[in-house]
């Protein structure tokens, strides 16, 4: 009858379960907060480590593409476009559902996945 | 020297300013302990100040099929009759400013007036969110009313039996004599009985979980308060804030008053006085922490038939054993 | 939102709508309700706050790319959406899935199972006001979210069924995190019973609640655990075979294998879902031990594979079931790039029938978790929206009416 009240009041005395990413409090001013972590003065809690094999943000070798399609072909979101005339083509992370895919698909490798997660930016590329 | 009159006159916004920041910093330690039994981080602990400062910043809607007259003054009223009620609260054993015969009845009608102020309030607001929270405050109001009265009237009755008849209703009085003494162990049993009500009648005072239903949340979106905004909301804020500290006030004077100086554990003078807040702080924390915050983290919502059912039936039914339990205690006394 | 009606004996009822945007509700839908005092005389409800156009965004799509389009129909449930859609493909094109994917779906899919339900036990705590109990099992939520991050990349959408198979094996070296975290629910299935049907005040709030009986849940064809905890032995699981389910002893769970008895309310749907968070840890456990060796997928070069579906003419349907009930895709290929129709039925619109019995005669108080205990889901349900302002309403006559003359008119065309 008293499982959660008992557990509650273990809690109370145990270290909070939130992951403290990027700080425990919000900030004042979050442009000021990473601008001294950019000079250095002030530190960022590390994020949660991601696994092996993470589905990350999309990393593109241009010189290693040969201009195949096949990863435009498969794409759901139209996140990777063709560009003609370099026969190359363009990736849109903002667009992107990293569904792997793309990376699945293509006959080179020359689209890897990598371990960055934090996407937001004010910036379309 | 000042004029004792004028120099209660000139008390009367200290101790309201001190309520306010007091309530406001309880809040703060109360969101924050909460925070840490649901294994969170919780705010900041000057996070009210925040909010208050953001809310009086924020912009006053009174809704078109609002009574405005009504709606805009309801707050003023709560949170004028919650200051009020500061005032007739000794704290540390000093004699509250309005402190007078039969002070202690004073109090029972005042506490109404701040839910009261809410009801009409979100009556006025013409929301049917605001209209179903207001007959569930009314309703809410009317079950806490009795195992609190019933309370205080024990008190009163242990306090005339034992030979204090004309200050049986006077807080300062009831706090000075220390009802613990004045009672055998049978008593003491009816007394803790009486403490555990008015703790949770608390409870239902400050409108926490489980007795919420007039603001349900997740039911009727903030029921009394969902059209109240801005400046209006940040005094049914600070209303709650300053009823806490009231509230816990009124337990401690009337329950446990004893300061440590009293008790000798400490010699009078500037030590002593420290040491009377440092404890007065620490009995308010207790108390507030029973009332609120524990209670409102551990425990579901009522529904308000729940509430009526649980306030007048068991609550009441418990007021009542405490009342019988003193009284057995008295007549062994007497005969 | 608020109108004052009296009727013939002269009560005053209000009606009282909730949503489309209101704090119990986590995703919009209006219900309409007359009230009488705390008590509730009417129910209805309006759909389509939240239409999306998925199924013609897929038919502009070929079928490699609705599968990722069908997986962000829902968020808590994204496997069953892929794992239909791939099963409709798959029955239209005659695909053969081979046995380890079949094994690996169903282990994605279980593991989908517990992380719905412990979240849905969450919510549900929330509405009933126990926010320290909705914080304690998001926490125990972790853990399988961390696992599907382990197994598949990322920690919702899981993107690892494809047509004709699965995407990623699971090794050796990832059976023993899979093997803790089915440890882990085990153990706290426990205290998550405590918690939930043992607490006082929850059971009084719950019991008795929302009650769906056999007979309504049948007329309003209620699927999943809502349909079960009114005592309606149905899980698509057992009933039509698929994945991994055939080769594995599994029965559908009933709350009566708790208390004894089945009343249909709140309390019996809480237990239903416990009961699926226990049994969903030991099927994974039976499928790591079962599991056989072989090829993951039927046609690894997804080239290859993107040209035979498009030589693809016909139909299929994918039958399977959610945490939420059961999910049903249709797909007509008519040798093109693109399927030529397909057709998404989420749980949640069967389900949302049933909130008309469950409601009827309830307290204002009820309404969040009894709209709740469904565990419904908008956007999932949203196939069609009205445009601009119509004043016909499609009934019965009209439309069986109108199917006649269609059939006449095919009848005509095929003379």
């Amino acid at each position: 009858m008293i499982t959660m009240q008992k557990e509650l009041f273990r809690q109370l005395f145990k270290r909070a379960f939130t992951n403290q990413f990027p700080a425990k409090h919000a900030p004042k001013s979050v442009n000021a907060l990473l601008e001294a972590v950019g000079k250095g003065k002030a530190k960022l809690n590390p994020p949660v480590p991601v696994p092996e094999n993470f589905r990350g943000k999309i990393a593109y070798d241009k010189n290693k593409c040969i201009g195949c399609q096949l990863c435009v072909k498969v794409c759901p979101a139209n996140a990777v476009v063709f560009k003609p005339k370099e026969k190359k083509i363009s990736y849109h992370t903002f667009r992107c559902t990293f569904c792997g895919e793309c990376v699945n698909v293509c006959p080179v490798k020359c689209l890897t996945f990598t371990d960055e997660f934090l996407l937001a930016d004010y910036k379309k590329d | 020297m000042m004029d004792p009159l004028l120099m209660n006159v000139a008390m009367i916004p200290a101790v309201a300013v001190l309520g306010i920041i007091l309530g406001l910093i309880y809040k703060g330690i109360d969101r924050r302990l909460a925070a840490r039994m649901q294994a969170r981080i919780g705010p900041p602990l000057r996070q009210p100040f925040i909010d208050l400062k953001k809310l009086m910043m924020k912009e006053n809607i009174v809704p078109k099929n609002a009574v405005s007259w009504v709606f805009n003054f309801m707050p003023v009223v709560a949170l004028a009759s919650s200051l009020m009620l500061l005032m007739y609260i000794p704290f540390l054993q000093i004699p509250a400013i309005l402190a007078g015969s039969g002070d202690l009845i004073v109090i029972l009608y005042v506490l109404i007036f701040p839910s009261l102020a809410l009801v009409v309030g979100g009556f006025a607001s013409g929301s049917p969110y605001a209209t179903v929270g207001a007959q569930r405050e009314m309703v809410a109001m009317l079950s806490y009313e009795v195992p609190l009265a019933i309370t205080i009237v024990s008190i009163a009755w242990l306090m005339s039996m034992t030979g204090s008849i004309g200050t049986a209703f006077d807080l300062a009085a009831v706090s000075a004599a220390n009802i613990w003494s004045l009672v055998g162990p049978i008593g003491a049993v009816g007394l803790l009985l009486l403490l555990v009500v008015l703790i949770f009648v608390t409870t239902g005072e400050m409108g926490a979980i489980p007795v919420d239903a007039a603001e349900a949340e997740t039911e009727i979106a903030g029921g009394l308060l969902a059209e109240y905004s801005g400046r209006n909301l940040a005094l049914f804020y600070l209303t709650s804030a300053v009823k806490m500290v009231a509230l816990g006030s009124l337990i401690i004077a009337l329950f446990l008053p004893m300061t440590p100086v009293q008790l000798g554990l400490v010699q009078a003078g500037n030590t002593g006085m420290i040491a009377n807040v440092l404890c007065f702080l620490a009995k308010l924390f207790v108390v507030v922490f029973l009332s609120s915050t524990f209670i409102r983290v551990a425990v579901a919502r009522f529904r308000i038939t729940q509430v009526v059912k649980v306030y007048w039936g068991y609550t009441t039914l418990a007021a009542l054993l405490g009342l019988l339990l003193v009284g057995v205690d008295i007549l062994l006394k007497v005969s | 939102m608020l109108e004052k009606k009296k009727d013939a004996d002269g009560d005053t009822s209000y009606s009282i709508s909730v949503g489309p945007v209101h704090p119990a509700l986590k995703e919009p839908v209006k219900l309409n309700m007359s009230i009488e005092g705390e008590k509730v005389t009417g129910v209805d409800f309006e759909l389509s706050q939240v239409h999306r156009g998925v199924e013609w965004m897929g038919t502009r799509r070929n079928p490699i790319q609705i599968m990722f389009l069908a997986e962000r129909i829902c968020g808590i449930c994204n496997i069953c959406h892929i794992m239909a859609f791939s099963k409709a493909v798959e029955n239209a094109a005659g695909i053969e899935v081979p046995a380890r994917a079949s094994y690996i779906r169903t282990i994605a899919a279980e593991l989908e199972r517990i992380h719905s339900h412990v979240l849905w036990a969450g919510v549900a705590a929330h509405e009933l006001g126990f926010d320290s109990v909705m914080h304690y099992t998001w926490k125990l939520r972790e853990n399988v979210l961390d696992t599907i991050e382990y197994l598949t990349g990322n920690r919702i959408t899981k993107a690892i069924v494809t047509i004709g198979g699965v995407r990623r094996d699971i090794h050796e070296k990832q059976v023993p995190r899979l093997k803790e975290t089915t440890d882990y629910y085990l153990k706290s299935f426990d205290k998550l019973g405590k918690i939930f049907l043992k607490d006082p005040v929850v059971k009084s709030r719950c019991r008795d609640t929302g009650i769906l009986t056999k007979k309504e849940a049948l007329v309003t064809c209620a699927v999943g655990p809502t349909a079960r905890a009114s005592g309606v032995r149905k899980d698509i699981r057992v009933d039509e075979t698929y994945a991994a389910y055939p080769e594995l002893d599994m029965k559908p769970m009933m709350p009566d294998m708790v208390t004894g008895e089945t009343r249909g309310d709140v309390y019996d749907r809480i237990i239903t879902r416990l009961l699926e968070v226990k049994q969903s840890a030991e099927i994974i456990n039976d499928c790591l031990n079962q599991m056989p060796e072989g090829k993951i997928v039927y046609e690894e070069k997804i080239p290859k594979l993107l040209a035979e579906l498009k030589g693809v003419e016909g139909e299929g349907t994918g039958r399977l079931e959610a945490p939420r009930g059961e999910v049903f895709h249709y797909v007509k290929m008519v040798g093109e790039d693109s399927p030529y129709a397909w057709k998404v039925r989420a749980p949640t619109y069967n389900n949302m029938l049933a909130w008309v019995p469950m409601l009827m005669n309830e307290q204002i108080a009820d309404i969040p978790i009894i709209a709740a205990s469904i565990d419904p889901c908008m956007s999932c349900t949203n196939r069609a929206v009205v445009a601009g302002k119509t004043s016909s309403i499609l009934t019965q006559e009209n439309l069986h009416r109108l199917s006649v003359e269609k059939t006449r008119k095919i009848r005509e065309a095929l003379k």
